[in-house]
């Protein structure tokens, strides 16, 4: 048997495939039996792959069980717990340059009884000098790195964080990583 | 015998390590291949360990990955290893950071990952790299369990393109594995 052909049916090996021909010449190929052992990495992690994806059916049913019996409790908890803030309407803030150019807009907008959530929408970040970004939040007794995000190559981008609810945060900006102190955006 | 694999077979692509190191360099469109390469291997990640904050997370990882690929040294193990690592440690982050939010910590720890574990996540992304037919044929294989014949029935196509899907398809892989294991 050719090489040519000996490697090309080397994955029927994996399928226990008894192929004389093929083992023959797999004793005698290093290239072969390194693509043999390659192979069996591939077809391993392939398996592995597949037992994540497929959880055994029970277990499925279980787990589809549970998610609802956990939804009905976290409502229930909810309107037990939820602070008088929670009824509060989302704050919506618009993120401007220093030129006063329109970029983003961000909500905030209660979550659960302890956080709150901030959505933020960039449609024309400055990129040119970096993709990257730090978004910082602001009330008046304190100021917290909300995160870091990153704008594809035309400044756009929407990322979700959450935030403590026990704040009043009432000013966002947006400044580059390690540079703190230039703000790129801000909003009010 | 002295035999070379069949190299021409190989899916085309600069290889994972050298998107990474280029993106090191700064360069947008490898950071941008790299992204839809493993883009659904990451989201399988923080889906696992961030839950609801997945998209966070995703955000999150390719922004560290975008910020650190300069620490990322080939020497030390592949590019699926190291960016498993990040995927992780971001993703638990994430999921631990649960309010209130602290700063973003420094640089990712290069903590050993299980070498399995790298195969599933990198497989993940070099899936992608296939040809569909190819991609189409292996997954319907591994992943609903089909039997050849049946993948003939669902697909509309001759037995005989099956196997040669498949065997062509593992073939790419497994010259890919060890493209990125070189």
């Amino acid at each position: 048997m050719r090489h040519r052909e000996a490697f090309r049916r080397l994955p029927d090996l994996l399928d226990d495939r008894d192929d004389t021909e093929l083992l023959d010449h797999l004793r005698a190929c290093a290239a072969c039996q390194r693509q043999l052992f390659l192979l069996g990495r591939i077809d391993r992690a392939l398996r592995d792959g597949a037992a994540v994806r497929k959880p055994p059916r029970g277990r499925r049913l279980l787990a589809a069980t549970a998610a609802v019996t956990a939804a009905a409790a976290a409502v229930f908890l909810l309107t037990l717990f939820a602070p008088a803030s929670s009824r509060r309407h989302p704050q919506r803030f618009a993120l401007r340059t220093a030129a006063g150019r329109l970029v983003g807009e961000a909500t905030i907008a209660q979550a659960d009884a302890h956080n709150v959530s901030l959505a933020l929408t960039a449609h024309d970040l400055p990129v040119r000098h970096g993709r990257g970004f730090v978004l910082w939040a602001g009330d008046r007794r304190s100021t917290m790195q909300v995160g870091r995000f990153l704008a594809d190559t035309q400044g756009r981008c929407r990322v979700r964080f959450n935030l403590p609810a026990n704040h009043d945060w009432s000013r966002l900006w947006v400044t580059r990583p390690g540079n703190t102190h230039t703000m790129v955006a801000t909003g009010v | 015998m002295t035999a070379k694999p069949l190299e021409s077979e190989a899916p085309h692509g600069r290889s994972d390590a050298e998107l990474l190191e280029a993106t090191a360099a700064g360069s947008e469109a490898a950071f941008a291949e790299l992204r839809a390469r493993y883009r659904p291997a990451i989201s399988r990640v923080c889906r696992a360990i961030a839950g609801s904050d997945r998209e966070d997370c995703e955000q999150e990882v390719f922004a560290r990955i975008w910020g650190k690929a300069y620490l990322f040294d080939r020497r030390r193990g592949s590019a699926a290893s190291w960016l498993l690592t990040v995927a992780r440690h971001t993703a638990q982050n994430t999921h631990g950071r649960r309010r209130p939010p602290t700063p973003v910590s420094g640089e990712p720890r290069i903590d050993p990952v299980e070498p399995a574990d790298v195969d599933t996540f990198w497989l993940v992304a070099a899936l992608e790299r296939l040809p569909e037919r190819e991609r189409s044929v292996i997954e319907l294989a591994y992943y609903r369990d089909l039997s050849e014949s049946a993948i003939a029935k669902r697909l509309r196509v001759p037995l005989g393109s099956v196997k040669s899907w498949k065997r062509r398809g593992l073939n790419q892989l497994a010259m890919l594995l060890d493209e990125e294991s070189a």
